[in-house]
């Protein structure tokens, strides 16, 4: 065979087998298993092409191949512009590849491949642990491209050794490009896979059903202050309201997801906020929920593009944050408002439903509070009261009948702040008085070092609202009438024992631990704020920063200057090298005497001694022979007897011409 | 002192007519305390070297002709039983003597090879449990023929390496050859040789091989050819730590003989061949033309 000769070694195809392992391996799991098995069987069959005892597969066969794959992505995605089908397309094409892995071309073609599929591991994942996992998968891609060149350099410490000077050496270039590369938008928007939505905020609650409440520690947000920083009993991150309730199921209602028609302001520049300066100003980093809403404080206004604020005083983000987001925002506490607050009739209808029937016992006492003609604020406070006297905050209550708000004021009286806020809501509707039940995060953990605010999944909370009149809306959180320490210092302080049951192992108790904790979360932070979060504005930002203007003429200069200090390093680096191993000065004076010689045309070899190129130089060149005798001994004193003597006689014979020697001669 | 290695150089330069070279060689071999391995054809005057060398420098002298069947006991003597006495009795065998000419070690069998090869290395002989010392100085011409000739054992590499030292003498030029056949008998010659020097002299010369000064930028030499050898793809085994001490010696020895105090690039050049030639191993090649080839791409005044 003409082709046999440029086979691919078996060092070469186990290398390119370890590449495509490591760029696959964070895939396996999303993957659907056939294209793992795919996978390992084409190489099964690779290696026994190169064991002699199977043919590579014919043209029958490899269509049958590529058939079979594409009804499995079919069939295992049934649609095909989005994220994942697109990848497993990607990964099963890079399956494929090795039935005709023959020559080294292919081999260069699926590494580079390998580097691509590596790539698509940050549409998923921008994390610290995916980063560092991206650098091992260059590596080892980089290092098997290097083995391909032979037997020698495919030995594994020097493959890999190779890898990682080139990966060194790429790493400031890496950084000049990650600064100074145009970010571009996504030129083609890939829908992604929303059903892994996890998050301690849903679109509705139920309290009756069960107990949903995440006990999840995982960062929702990260928010750091520009300016004052608000007490705690101020940090309510409103995320959702609810409006409507089914009799059991609390939900936003009809038309208040903005997408089915809801007064969503996109471009707030018209707020009719006022011009004296918010109180509050942040950044909001938000983990990927899934969900279009954000989070802020009330009466909240943010400037980043695709964010918009609704009637009812939340943000909202145009799509889904399917990854991390970051959003300015400034916020005017209500009651530094003071514009006088009106409720529309559709509001005010809005916020009054009730299921037609049921919970007879609680919109009894409701009519009852009204027919002694109090005020809303009156109400609210009597049934703080009563919370306060015989309720007990739990995060495992008990499962409620068909009468949620009945049974649970009147018979269990045990719950978290879903009970809370769902029942408080409904009897003050009951009572004639505006509510809603709003749902977010409250508090949160003030990470000292970085100055943050860190917000968890067990942070999610639900809390109530109602309109005074003449003050607008209110925030009324009945959770804390009951457990204030819920408030104060988080879920976590308030039900520890409840919370902490589940674990397998009593960390918490730790202050090690949880300091650790913190800061692992303060390097996600600054990981996020330094890197993920790099888009063109930051960029625009930096660049204006270190350049004063971005101008063509002066990125190409700041660029060049990148490039030129890169250079001027490595020089300085060799002539440090260089420097360290410097030779004794006769040699140099003898080097130099050569170069002169070479220049008259008398070129000394390498291995020749000083008194063989004497002799030559007298067979060739005798007008110079008396001279290099001369130069010859005195170098040989100075060299090899150390001679200081020598040296100074050897220095004086250099510095006249060789030449004048021999005009003198002659 | 130059004028006794002139010499002595000039007295077996009248038998050996024309190996100037190779008899300095021999002489820097025995300064350094090293042992001297003679490759050639028979009747190239390896022996002849030899027992020229021990009469010119005072030093008694024995040779074994070694045969496939010969035992280690015919080397280093053997004890036997003595009737009248009534006691075993230590005969020394020819290696209790100054230097030692190993005729055709490689046709003996490995046994006894080491046997020799051990004694050279310890300069002591242990016979029945007793160790007994080796006179000194103690000097071994080893000659061999050429590996292809039949019925020879090959010295192994690790048995090279005991000797300083391997040179071939060659083929003698015309006009050597046209004055041996109008000269006298080489033998006749041989008997008339007179000592030149006695035991302390050469002592004394021996001990002024290691103050021949090496300087830093002769040592870096030194480290750059021994550095090649490692290094290069044309070398399967490069010189080892001993084999550049050895070399280092030898230049020594060679810087010696040539009335100098210190060693120069050409000292080391000299005696690179002889002393690296059997050391070195290349795929294919033999080692000669691999020195030739150092000593080409090293460079001499700097990397």
């Amino acid at each position: 065979m003409a082709r046999s000769k440029e086979l691919l070694p078996r060092e070469s195809l186990l290398w390119i087998f370890a590449a495509q392992f490591v760029a696959l391996l964070p895939h396996f799991a999303r993957l659907p298993l056939w294209i793992v098995c795919a996978w390992a069987f084409a190489i099964y069959w690779r290696l026994e092409v190169y064991r002699g005892r199977r043919d590579l597969p014919g043209r029958l066969v490899k269509l049958l191949a590529i058939t079979l794959a594409v009804a499995g992505l079919a069939l295992s995605y049934r649609r095909w512009f989005a994220l994942e089908p697109m990848v497993a397309l990607l990964a099963v094409s890079f399956t494929l590849k090795n039935l005709e892995l023959v020559s080294r071309r292919d081999a260069f073609l699926s590494l580079l491949l390998a580097y691509f599929v590596a790539a698509t591991l940050f549409v998923y994942e921008q994390t610290i642990p995916y980063a560092f996992y991206g650098v091992l998968c260059a590596l080892v891609i980089t290092a098997a491209l290097a083995a391909q060149s032979g037997s020698f350099s495919a030995r594994p410490r020097r493959a890999l050794g190779l890898s990682a000077k080139l990966l060194a050496q790429a790493a400031p270039l890496m950084l000049l490009l990650f600064i100074v590369m145009p970010r571009l938008g996504p030129l083609w928007a890939v829908p992604q896979d929303a059903s892994g939505a996890r998050t301690g905020v849903s679109d509705s609650m139920a309290p009756g059903d069960f107990t949903r409440l995440s006990k999840s520690d995982s960062p929702v947000l990260r928010i750091s202050f520009d300016g004052p920083v608000p007490p705690p009993e101020q940090r309510y991150w409103r995320g959702l309201v609810y409006s409507h309730f089914d009799g059991r199921r609390w939900s936003q209602g009809f038309s208040v997801d903005p997408r089915q028609g809801a007064e969503v302001e996109w471009n707030s520049r018209q707020q009719r906020l006022p011009e004296v300066g918010p109180r509050y100003r942040y950044q909001v980093i938000q983990e990927a929920s899934n969900a279009p809403w954000l989070f802020a404080m009330a009466r909240p206004l943010s400037d980043t593009r695709g964010v918009g604020e609704t009637a009812d005083d939340r943000l909202v983000k145009k799509t889904p944050v399917h990854s991390r987001f970051a959003y300015e925002v400034r916020t005017w506490p209500r009651e530094t408002l003071t514009d006088a607050p009106v409720l529309g009739d559709a509001e005010r209808r809005r916020n009054l439903q009730l299921p037609a029937t049921g919970n007879a016992r609680t919109r009894a006492w409701a009519a009852e509070q009204r027919a002694a003609g109090l005020g809303a604020e009156e109400i609210s406070r009597r049934l703080l009261n009563f919370y306060n006297r015989s309720f007990v905050y739990t995060l495992n209550p008990p499962a409620l009948g068909a009468d949620s708000v009945d049974e649970f004021l009147f018979h269990s009286q045990q719950g978290f702040c879903e009970h809370f806020a769902g029942s408080y809501v409904f009897a003050m509707r009951a009572a004639g008085v505006p509510a809603r039940v709003v749902a977010g995060y409250q508090g949160g953990e003030w990470v000292e070092q970085e100055a943050y605010l860190l917000v968890r999944e067990y942070d999610a909370h639900a809390w109530a609202e109602i309109w005074v009149p003449g003050r607008g809306w209110q925030r009324v959180d009945p959770t804390a009438a009951v457990s204030p320490e819920r408030i104060r210092d988080g879920l976590q302080s308030a039900a520890e024992e409840e919370f902490m049951q589940d674990a397998l192992l009593p960390l918490h108790r730790i202050s090690v631990f949880n300091q650790l904790r913190l800061q692992w979360d303060m390097i996600n932070y600054r990981w996020y704020r330094a890197v993920i979060s790099f888009d063109s504005d930051r960029q625009q930002n930096l660049l204006r920063r270190l350049l004063g203007e971005v101008s063509l003429a002066r990125l190409a200069l700041f660029v060049g200057a990148a490039i030129a200090a890169g250079l001027a390093g490595a020089l300085l680096w060799l002539w440090f090298i260089s420097r360290r191993t410097r030779p004794p000065l006769a040699i140099r004076l003898y080097q130099k005497f050569c170069q002169r010689m070479a220049r008259a045309g008398m070129v000394r070899r390498p291995g020749e001694a000083p008194r063989d190129f004497a002799r030559r130089v007298r067979e060739e060149k005798p007008q110079l022979a008396e001279v290099t005798e001369r130069i010859t001994r005195a170098f040989e004193k100075a060299a090899y007897c150390e001679d200081p003597a020598a040296e100074q006689q050897l220095r004086r014979l250099l510095r006249r011409p060789l030449t004048r020697y021999r005009t003198r001669k002659v | 002192m130059q004028k006794i290695i002139s010499a002595i150089v000039a007295d077996i330069g009248k038998i050996l007519l024309g190996k100037e070279h190779q008899v300095k060689l021999a002489l820097a071999c025995l300064l350094s305390r090293g042992h001297l391995l003679i490759e050639d054809l028979p009747g190239m005057g390896k022996t002849t070297l030899a027992h020229a060398l021990a009469r010119v420098l005072g030093l008694s002298y024995n040779r074994v002709q070694f045969t496939s069947d010969m035992l280690p006991a015919d080397i280093l003597g053997v004890s036997i039983f003595e009737r009248d006495s009534g006691q075993f009795r230590f005969h020394e065998g020819p290696v209790f003597c100054q230097l030692l000419l190993a005729d055709e070690i490689n046709r003996s069998s490995p046994k006894t090879q080491s046997a020799l090869l051990e004694a050279m290395e310890e300069r002591q002989v242990s016979v029945d449990g007793e160790t007994r010392p080796l006179p000194e100085p103690f000097f071994v011409i080893a000659t061999q023929n050429p590996l292809h000739q039949s019925g020879t054992f090959a010295l192994p590499e690790s048995q090279l390496d005991r000797f300083l030292m391997r040179i071939s003498l060659g083929y003698p030029t015309r006009e050597a050859e046209r004055a041996l056949f109008q000269g006298v008998d080489p033998r006749a010659q041989l008997r008339q040789l007179k000592p030149r020097i006695d035991i302390a002299a050469l002592r004394k010369m021996q001990a002024m091989v290691a103050q021949v000064k090496a300087s830093e930028s002769l040592l870096d030499y030194l480290e750059r050819l021994v550095q090649h050898t490692r290094q290069s793809p044309e070398c399967s085994v490069g010189l080892s730590p001993r084999g550049a001490l050895a070399l280092l010696h030898a230049a020594r020895a060679w810087a010696l003989i040539h009335g100098r105090g210190h060693l120069l690039p050409e000292d080391i050049q000299a005696v690179l061949p002889s002393v690296a030639g059997h050391r070195l191993q290349s795929e294919g090649g033999d080692g000669a033309r691999l020195v030739e080839r150092l000593m080409r791409q090293v460079d001499i005044i700097a990397a």
